[in-house]
């Protein structure tokens, strides 16, 4: 098996498992839509880091946490409804982004490949980045974990209890920035989010505990990036969506299975 | 001891509390009664902190609140607690909460805390629900899970806002007896209520608000015309309901 093909099938596997261990805080606290937002966010960051030629991941990570940490403080000091935040921070990314792209002169640059990602073109060093970020992930949830459960909860109840939840708050919102972030080329903007809610939706059809969910989480994107990656390679197909399309139909199956409380 | 000093509140510029100034002493079963739109949830919202306060001062235990609420907390049963039928948590999970806060980063909850939880859970009769998970609770459930967790805080305080809510009408009662057994076990307890009938058997002082305050002394000395300035008409329908 080809080099690059190794490497386009651990990026993918990696890039399930680091979404899906976020993916069950991602749903409990309703904050998909942020994910949503911050993946066409991202495009602002893409975009100022070709028209100034620094490194593509680094800029968007540091864009994207800003925008990130301003639309949490905005939100937690109620200066304006959440949706509204987000919106606007939104539109100005995406016209910033549009704007930017079109005064570059990198025409070699694909857009196409962060649009809609592209887990061929991942290098080795993106993939150790995926593994890095997994890392992480997993000990934010192992190690936050009763922080992350009762914000997830109800975060005002959580500060009647003096649950140190301020800090954790703010690190759940900047990994995932980099959760997005780094999974842009595999995932791509479009379809990322996808794979940060598909995940966490099928494990609480079939468990009812949080680490449980976490694991079951993890269990089927795995299944799900072998398994997509497998046929779109077989019938040439975009492997993001393939991805997609194997988790989508996972989830419908996992209704058959669905635990009734 | 909460002392309350030239308290005023106002959202939008539409005053909620006008001019508060009360003591509620050590060991007090105090009730706060008024009509809707009083400014009683405010009342205790400022209270324990998670309002900011824009005039006046709180001191708590002598300390001033921001200070008490560094080192301390209080037991608070909401009117409603805001959650997710389909969360992944049991009873006993939500009771842990009142302890989760004492605890390090990276610590849970050992079984010890958990034994003690279920003793907790065993005085709100709730225990043989622990393992339950709380979209299957009914109202009156849930409403004993909150206060076993306001308990199993161990604060000296212990605030609770309308908790007959949800309850049935024995259920109110075995509620209030609960109540009163912490109260003579040293807590002080504030809450927010409707059912006269009850308070006037459990409680040794009330706090009759309606944005400003109208008295603040011993149930005893509560008399009818008080507590219709308080409510006005709306006393009566309060006692048609019994």
């Amino acid at each position: 098996m080809p080099g690059f093909l190794i490497t386009a099938i651990l990026g993918a596997v990696l890039s399930g498992i680091s979404l899906a261990i976020f993916a069950p805080y991602v749903t409990l606290r309703k904050v998909s839509y942020l994910g949503e937002a911050l993946s066409h966010i991202a495009f602002a960051g893409i975009s100022i880091a070709i028209i100034t030629g620094i490194n593509m991941n680094l800029t968007a990570l540091i864009f994207v946490s800003l925008v990130a940490l301003a639309i949490s403080a905005l939100a937690r000091h109620q200066k304006l409804q959440e949706a509204n935040t987000i919106t606007i921070f939104l539109s100005l990314s995406m016209a910033l982004g549009i704007i930017l792209i079109s005064l570059s002169r990198n025409y070699s640059f694909d857009l196409a490949s962060y649009l809609f990602g592209n887990v061929l073109l991942i290098l080795p060093s993106e993939a150790m980045m995926l593994g890095v970020l997994a890392i992480i992930n997993t000990i934010f949830v192992v190690f936050f974990y009763k922080e992350l459960f009762y914000l997830s909860y109800n975060p005002e109840m959580a500060r009647v209890f003096r649950i140190k939840t301020g800090i954790v708050d703010r690190i759940f919102y900047m990994l995932l920035a980099a959760n997005i972030v780094l999974n842009l080329k595999s995932a791509g903007i479009i379809l990322v989010t996808a794979q940060l809610i598909l995940p966490a939706v099928i494990a609480f059809n079939l468990v009812r505990r949080l680490h449980l969910a976490v694991v079951v989480s993890v269990l089927a994107a795995v299944l799900c990036a072998v398994a997509g990656f497998g046929i779109s390679y077989g019938l040439n197909l975009p492997t993001g969506a393939t991805i997609v399309m194997c988790q989508a139909l996972l989830y419908a199956l996992s209704f058959v299975f669905k635990r009734r409380i | 001891m909460i002392e309350i000093r030239d308290l005023n509140f106002s959202i939008a510029g539409k005053a909620i509390l006008q001019n508060i100034s009360l003591d509620i002493p050590d060991g007090a079963f105090a009730a706060i009664i008024g009509p809707n739109g009083a400014g009683k949830s405010t009342l205790v919202k400022l209270i324990m902190g998670l309002i900011p306060l824009q005039e006046g001062t709180v001191r708590i235990d002598s300390k001033a609140q921001t200070e008490w609420l560094k080192l301390n907390s209080f037991g608070y049963l909401p009117q409603r607690e805001e959650y997710d039928r389909n969360f992944p948590a049991t009873a006993l999970d939500i009771v842990l909460m009142g302890i989760a806060g004492t605890l390090p980063f990276g610590k849970r909850c050992s079984k010890e805390h958990k034994q003690k939880a279920r003793e907790v859970m065993r005085h709100t009769g709730i225990e043989d629900k622990a393992g339950n998970l709380i979209g299957t609770l009914s109202g009156g459930e849930f409403q004993r899970v909150m206060l076993a967790r306001a308990m199993l805080s161990d604060s000296p305080y212990l605030i609770l806002d309308e908790p007959e809510a949800g309850i049935d009408r024995p259920g109110v009662k075995s509620f209030f007896v609960l109540l009163k057994q912490l109260n003579e076990q040293g807590k002080t307890i504030i809450t927010i209520s409707h059912d006269l009938h009850t308070l006037s058997d459990y409680c040794s002082f009330l706090i009759c608000l309606n944005r400003t305050l109208h008295c603040h002394n011993d149930m005893e000395l509560v008399n009818a015309d008080v507590i219709h300035k308080t409510f006005g008409d709306s006393v009566r329908l309060i006692e048609k309901d019994y």
